[in-house]
Formats: C-alpha cells, sequence, structure tokens
C-alpha cells in the first residue's frame, strides 16, 4: 500500500490494518476484557513488554490500539495512549515523569480542572506548580526552579483564549533540558500540530472536537518522541532500569516512545484509566469527519464573531481570530486555519442579564462541555472554574458577566435566530 | 457436552487474531475481499447478508436448540414473518395456534392476507381440532407453546405428526420456555422460532428474534428470505445477546422456581379467583407440560375477583413489579394484554379463545421471591 501522507487520509486510515479474519471494513470493537494466550512463551514475553499483544483490556485494547495510533498519526507524534477521559490523559502524563519534590511551570489560562489538579491534589503529594501570565513569556522563564520538571500550557487558553507562543516557551523548555507539555483539545491536529512548533507531549480530552458529537468521554497522551530524556539526570523513570518489568531501561529499550511506554507500563497496569473499547470506537467515527467539521466549525465561528460585533447587548467578544484580541498575531502563526471554535462575550446588564440570556436560549444548551456538534453555551464564574478563587479567575482571563460559547455545526442563521431571543430576555432584565 | 457448558461456549471461538476471548463486535458494513478470485473466501461480504458477531449468536442458538443452522433477525416479529415467508405463498394455507402473540395474529391476518396467505386459526392444545382444519394446500403449522398469554400447552409431537401427513412444515415459538426447558426438534418439529428479546437477552436490553432449523433445506430457505428482506439483526444486538445467552439456565431456573412459588401462594389467595401456570397440579394440562417439557418457565397469568377494575388497580398499584410490555427479562414484569400486548385481537375472538378481559399477565424476572410475593400481597390487600 502506498504512504498516506496527509491529513485527511490519515484521519480515516492511520492505525487500522484490516481485519485479518473477515475483512470487516470497520475496526471491530473488542469489547474483551482477556486475550486468550497461545502459549505460555508468548504470554510471558507480552507481559515483560518483550512482544507487543494484548493481555488485558486495561493495558491494551486493540479497538482503542487504532485510536491510539491514528491520533499519533494525525499529531505527529511517535507513540499514543489513550485514557478513560481528558484529565486522566493530564494526570497519566504529569505522574509518569514527575515525583515527589519536582515542580510544574504552567499556564494560569488553562481549564479548571487542570488548574485544580496542580493546585490542589498534585501538592498532596509533593508536586507543586507555578502558573504564568500565558502572554509573558519572561514569567515563563522566570517561574523555573530547579525542581521544575515540566512547563504545561493549553494552546488556546480556556476561557480567555489567549494563544500560547509555543516556539518561545519551547525554546525555555529547551535551553533548562525539560519537556513542554501542551493541553491541544480546543485547537485538534487538524488546526495545529504543537510538535511541530516544539512542544514535546501532547494531551488531548478527545471527549471535544476530536470525537465531536458529544458521545463519549476521552482522553489521549501523545508522546512527540522530541525529547531526549537522556541529556540530564531529571527523568529516572524514563532513563533508570523499572524494577517491575524486570529492570527493563524505557530510554534505551524504546527510545522516542519511552515516555508513552511509561504511561502504559506504569499508569494504565497500576492506575488503570483505560479507555472503554466502546468509546474507541465512537470517537474513531468522530475522528473520520474531524477536517470536515473543524471547518465549518471556523466557518459558523466566524459569522457569529461578526454578528455578536454587531449585537446592541454585546458588550464585548473575544476571540483571536479578531485584530482585537491580544493573541491576534499568534493565532495568525500557530493557527491560519482558525483560532477555534470558542468564543467568549459579555452581555449588557451582567451576571444577571448573562443568565437569562443563557436561559432563553434554546436551541444552544446550556451545559458544560466544548467541542460538540451542537452548539453550547455557560456562564463560566458559576460552574466550570466556580471552584477557583476569584484572583485565579481573573488570572484566567474571566469576567462575571463572560460567556463561553462553543460554536456548533448548526445552520448559522439559526443560531443566530436563537441568540436573538436569549438577547431579548436579557435587555429586559438590563432594561434599557 | 450438557448445555450449561453449551451455552458459554458454543459459537464462540478466541478471536485469532488478539486471542480476545469474547467475540468482537464487527460493527462493520462491509467486508473487505482478498481478491476477485477470492471473493466470500473469508466468509463474509456484507452485513445484510452475513455478520461474523451475528453469525456467532446463530451457532450458539443452532447449537443449543439442536438444529443444524438458525438465522438472527431484528426482532422476533421479522422471525415469525421469515418463517412464513419462507414457507408459505400465494394461495398457501396455514395452520396458527388460536392462541398467540397479539403480533404473530396481526401478521396473519393483516399483512400476509393481503398477499393471498390463507390462514386458519386452530386450538392447538386439541390435535383434533389441528386435523380438522389442515387441507392439502396447509404448509405450515405454527405452534406457540405455552401461548401467549393464555399459557395453554400444545402436544408438540401430536402437532407434528398431523403436520408430517400433510407435508406442512411445523414450526413451534419456543420463546416461552427456550431450548434450555423444551427441544420441539426432539418432539418431531421442524422449525424453532424465538423473540430473543425475552430470555436469551434477559436483560431487558435488545429486541432480536431467531429462526432454528433442523434441516439444511430449511436453513436455506430461511436464510434466502433474510437476505432479500434484510430483515437482520445488528452486531451490538448480537454481541449482547450472546451475552445474555451464558446465564439463560441459571436465569430460567430461578425465575421458574420464583414462579412456582408466587404461583402457589396466589392460588392460595382470597383475592384471587384463578391462577394459569403449567407448574400447578391444578393447570390443565399439567401432565402435559411435565411430558413434553424439563421446567414450567416464569410466566403465568391470574385473574382478582372484582373483575377488570380491580386488575387494574393492582396493576396500578403494586411495587417491584413493572407494569410493561415484554417478558422474561430479570425484572419481573406485569402486563395487561386485553389493553397492551393483544390489544390488535378482536375482542371476540380474545373472548373465544380465553384472553378474559380481567387476565393479569405475570413475567417473573430474578427479583427475590419474598419481595415480589410480598409486593403482591400489599397490593391484593389495596384492593
Amino acid at each position: 500500500m502506498s504512504k498516506f501522507l496527509n491529513f485527511d487520509t490519515l484521519s480515516l486510515h492511520a492505525g487500522q490494518t484490516i481485519d485479518p479474519v473477515f475483512g470487516a471494513r470497520a475496526a471491530p470493537i473488542y469489547q474483551t476484557t482477556s486475550y486468550v494466550f497461545p502459549d505460555t512463551d508468548t504470554a510471558s514475553s507480552i507481559f515483560n513488554l518483550e512482544r507487543g499483544g494484548h493481555a488485558y483490556t486495561r493495558i491494551t485494547n486493540p479497538t482503542v490500539g487504532v485510536l491510539e495510533q491514528r491520533i499519533a498519526a494525525l499529531e505527529g507524534g511517535s507513540a499514543a495512549v489513550c485514557t478513560s477521559s481528558g484529565m486522566a490523559a493530564t494526570f497519566c502524563a504529569i505522574t509518569a515523569i514527575l515525583s515527589q519534590g519536582d515542580h510544574i511551570v504552567a499556564s494560569s489560562q488553562m481549564y479548571g480542572g487542570n488548574i485544580s489538579l496542580m493546585k490542589n491534589t498534585l501538592p498532596r503529594f509533593g508536586i507543586t506548580a507555578s502558573f504564568f501570565d500565558p502572554t509573558d513569556i519572561d514569567a515563563c522563564k522566570a517561574a523555573i526552579q530547579d525542581n521544575t520538571k515540566l512547563i504545561y500550557g493549553e494552546l488556546i487558553g480556556n476561557p480567555g483564549l489567549d494563544i500560547l507562543d509555543l516556539e518561545a516557551i519551547a525554546d525555555i523548555g529547551a535551553e533548562h533540558n525539560i519537556p513542554f507539555m501542551v493541553d491541544a483539545t480546543f485547537n485538534t491536529p487538524y488546526l495545529c500540530r504543537p510538535f511541530e512548533h516544539g512542544a514535546n507531549i501532547t494531551i488531548h480530552s478527545v471527549t471535544k472536537w476530536m470525537g465531536g458529537h458529544g458521545m463519549a468521554i476521552g482522553g489521549v497522551v501523545v508522546d512527540g518522541g522530541n525529547f531526549d530524556w537522556g541529556a540530564t539526570d531529571k527523568y529516572p523513570t524514563i532513563t533508570v532500569p523499572y524494577a517491575p518489568f524486570q529492570g527493563i531501561n524505557l530510554w534505551e529499550e524504546f527510545g522516542p516512545s519511552a515516555f508513552a511506554t511509561r504511561i502504559r507500563a506504569e499508569a494504565m497496569r497500576d492506575i488503570g484509566p483505560s479507555m472503554a473499547p466502546m468509546n474507541a470506537f465512537l470517537l474513531l467515527q468522530g475522528l473520520e469527519t474531524l477536517s470536515l467539521r473543524m471547518d465549518k466549525h471556523i466557518s459558523n465561528t466566524l459569522q457569529l464573531i461578526e454578528y455578536l460585533e454587531n449585537h446592541e447587548q454585546v458588550t464585548w467578544v473575544s476571540h483571536p481570530s479578531m485584530s482585537s484580541h491580544s493573541s491576534h498575531e499568534l493565532a495568525q502563526k500557530y493557527l491560519p486555519k482558525g483560532a477555534g471554535s470558542i468564543v467568549g462575550f459579555g452581555v449588557k446588564g451582567g451576571r444577571d442579564a448573562g443568565r437569562a440570556f443563557i436561559e432563553a436560549c434554546d436551541l444552544a444548551s446550556h451545559l458544560a462541555n466544548v467541542g460538540d456538534a451542537k452548539t453550547l453555551i455557560i456562564h463560566p464564574a458559576t460552574t466550570t472554574h466556580s471552584r477557583i478563587d476569584a484572583d485565579a479567575l481573573v488570572a484566567a482571563g474571566i469576567t462575571e458577566d463572560m460567556i463561553r460559547l462553543s460554536v456548533g455545526l448548526e445552520d448559522v442563521q439559526d443560531i443566530m435566530a436563537d441568540f436573538d431571543n436569549g438577547f431579548r430576555a436579557a435587555k429586559r432584565v438590563a432594561g434599557g | 457436552m450438557g448445555f450449561r457448558t453449551r451455552q458459554i461456549h458454543a459459537g464462540v471461538t478466541p478471536d485469532p487474531t488478539t486471542g480476545a476471548i469474547l467475540t468482537p463486535i464487527f460493527q462493520s458494513t462491509t467486508f473487505v475481499q482478498p481478491s476477485v478470485d477470492e471473493y466470500l473466501s473469508k466468509g463474509f461480504t456484507y452485513s445484510r447478508s452475513g455478520n461474523p458477531t451475528v453469525r456467532a449468536l446463530e451457532m450458539k442458538l443452532a447449537d443449543l436448540e439442536g438444529g443444524v443452522d438458525a438465522a438472527c433477525f431484528g426482532t422476533g416479529m421479522s422471525a415469525i414473518l421469515a418463517t412464513m415467508l419462507a414457507f408459505l405463498e400465494n394461495g398457501a394455507h396455514a395452520v396458527v395456534s388460536d392462541v398467540a402473540y397479539g403480533g404473530t395474529y396481526r401478521l396473519s391476518t393483516k399483512i400476509l392476507s393481503k398477499f393471498g396467505v390463507n390462514y386458519t386459526f386452530a386450538d392447538t392444545s386439541n390435535p383434533d381440532d389441528v386435523a380438522a382444519k389442515v387441507t392439502s394446500d396447509t404448509k405450515m403449522i405454527l405452534t406457540e407453546t405455552p401461548a401467549n398469554p393464555t399459557m395453554k400447552v400444545s402436544d408438540i409431537a401430536a402437532v407434528s405428526e398431523i403436520a408430517k401427513k400433510v407435508g406442512a412444515v411445523h414450526a413451534v415459538d419456543n420463546t416461552f420456555l427456550t431450548p434450555y426447558y423444551q427441544l420441539p426438534f426432539e418432539l418431531g418439529a421442524d422449525i424453532s422460532v424465538h423473540s430473543t428479546t425475552k430470555y436469551m437477552d434477559g436483560h431487558n436490553a435488545t429486541v432480536g428474534g431467531a429462526v432454528i432449523s433442523k434441516t439444511q433445506e430449511h436453513a436455506d430457505a430461511v436464510r434466502f428470505i433474510q437476505n432479500s428482506t434484510g430483515t437482520v439483526m445488528s452486531p451490538q444486538v448480537a454481541w449482547l445477546t450472546l451475552q445474555g445467552c451464558k446465564t439463560l439456565s441459571v436465569r430460567m431456573d430461578a425465575q421458574s422456581a420464583s414462579a412456582m412459588e408466587i404461583a402457589r401462594f396466589l392460588e392460595g389467595h382470597p383475592k384471587v379467583k384463578q391462577v394459569a401456570y403449567p407448574g400447578l397440579e391444578s393447570f390443565a394440562q399439567h401432565e402435559l407440560s411435565k411430558r413434553q417439557a424439563s421446567g414450567f418457565g416464569a410466566m403465568f397469568w391470574f385473574e382478582v375477583e372484582g373483575g377488570v377494575a380491580a386488575g387494574k388497580k393492582l396493576m396500578d398499584n403494586i411495587e417491584v413489579w413493572t407494569l410493561a410490555e415484554n417478558l422474561g427479562s430479570v425484572e419481573s414484569l406485569i402486563t395487561h394484554p386485553v389493553t397492551m400486548t393483544h390489544a390488535d385481537v378482536e375482542p371476540a375472538e380474545r373472548a373465544r379463545v380465553g384472553i378474559i378481559d380481567g387476565l393479569v399477565r405475570a413475567s417473573v424476572g430474578l427479583e427475590d421471591t419474598e419481595d415480589l410475593i410480598d409486593a403482591l400481597k400489599v397490593a391484593l390487600d389495596a384492593i
């Protein structure tokens, strides 16, 4: 078979070998817990990581494997590990390389769950984090400590939508021999492939645009295969013989996919946040139309921005594609096909008017997800970011009147008509 | 090998590629052919014509029933339809149990009759009535035993004899007892039909059907209709049904034992007028039931004193038991056939065959028997 090189082709074919038994065109759903070994030697070699193969679905599953290879191909990485959620991906990726006493430098504009993980959960295990304003590269540099083992950020900040300067941050990481991990959920590999700009690891909540239909929760960690774990002695989980697997040295044995292998060998085995085969199947279906959906998300987004900018009940609109946005130039550099389909805007009349708007919208669903095929709206200050304090709220770029909009694939005229209703209700509350 | 071993292993072999112990869900429309010359060499082309996951269930059901092959369908009704289409044609005549699932009655009288198929409804529990109703054109006899909802039992061997004499196919709807309790082929029947929705699935998760054939000729005829009409089972449904089948005997035994206790309780209750359960000595065909099946199943009906009004009150107020269509699942269900499952049968016909207005149909599930009896006690006291 010829080499498939382009994105759309990869999104349909990468990672799938046609089922050799029956020739099934779609990837079979291996809804099974375990795999029968042909003999004991094969069994022990699979357990020892001496050969590939399946033993137990917590660790690997053939259907999930197709999704992992497909995402790795789309992202341009060396390997990927799928997890039961995006948060599990973040947790597994961090704990694969950081231990007690280690430190993370992270963007302050992140999904509330990521912030809470680093601020509340990881410190209980001795892993601390410092947060930097993603628009201030010097702040990132200044936050590096002797024990910093990871730089972490979201390419498109949530929900402030500031764009992280990937190359500048990657340079800081390279200078200090620290890997740079990017939460690339909001961009997907279709809009930007962070490894091409120096990032070393990406994670995604594949629940969002990758899956695209709001049907399955899932996450993925993609190993960029471009970080030299052996350059320092800072990453013993990769470079020191790993006792549970008869002292295997992952860096020597697996090289560019050593990091992904560590997650497979440790997190999937000892922690176990595995993706369900059925979810992998549904997510594979979603990936097949990723580029088509992203193009439509983007075109709807641009039309809605124009509509919002011209609406009298709207106080402000924020999207990196707008020349008024502080990240406009970075968006053009890293996201030339479009800067995602999340838009922030303020409703005249503040918090109460914002609430009235959300309640009066009928087509747009009020819920705490993004990246669905359906248009979603939410008030971050009282929902997704409610567990972080007021200062962090400001640092995350959230205002009390802010509505976060995840633009769906509906006919854009219908979304506008729905918003017209919302704004009429908001106007009654705001007065005037 | 014994039934319990076969219900788990028949039809299923570990996936040769990965060793996956369960049959993968081949949710695939089409199958890639190695070459033009090797078309069909791997056995599958298009999921309407065949699907590996559905195939695994078909092999299992054929094995459990003791047939040569099985075909699985989207619903039990499409299984019945395929059976009728396979063995009947314009001008042909069929004899059908006069008490059968309302859907079978509707299919015969309202659909296939339009295409010139002639039906006569016979009391298949009385072989003489069947013998009187067959004609030289009779191509099929369809017996549902025990019948839904009256529980009337038909003598499969006696009806099979009559079918043989006139050269008709004898199809038995074996849904109520499943092959675990009743093996129609050993009694002379030719075809066994199932709504797999019921005990095969057992968990209220799917709708599906199956036709199992004793001979390859019949199996081919059914398969031809299935492929031509496209009434196939989906791979997801087949996969769930494969899992359900693994506990079929265990569920049947537990649910049937529970049904026996509950039927006895109701029989002794002053507010209950009558109970019909083949396991009760009072059941008119108790001896026949014992002779042709190894268990009595988990279906019965009863009538409360006070007629329809009292029956409705009981069904509306009872707890634990759920008022819902379907039967055979782990959840205990009660149904009012006159307004629900058999509403499409004309009132006169219902009355004639014994589907009385106050009949409450019970499908005993897997809950604690004590809880089911307590719930009935409370509901009966409230009448």
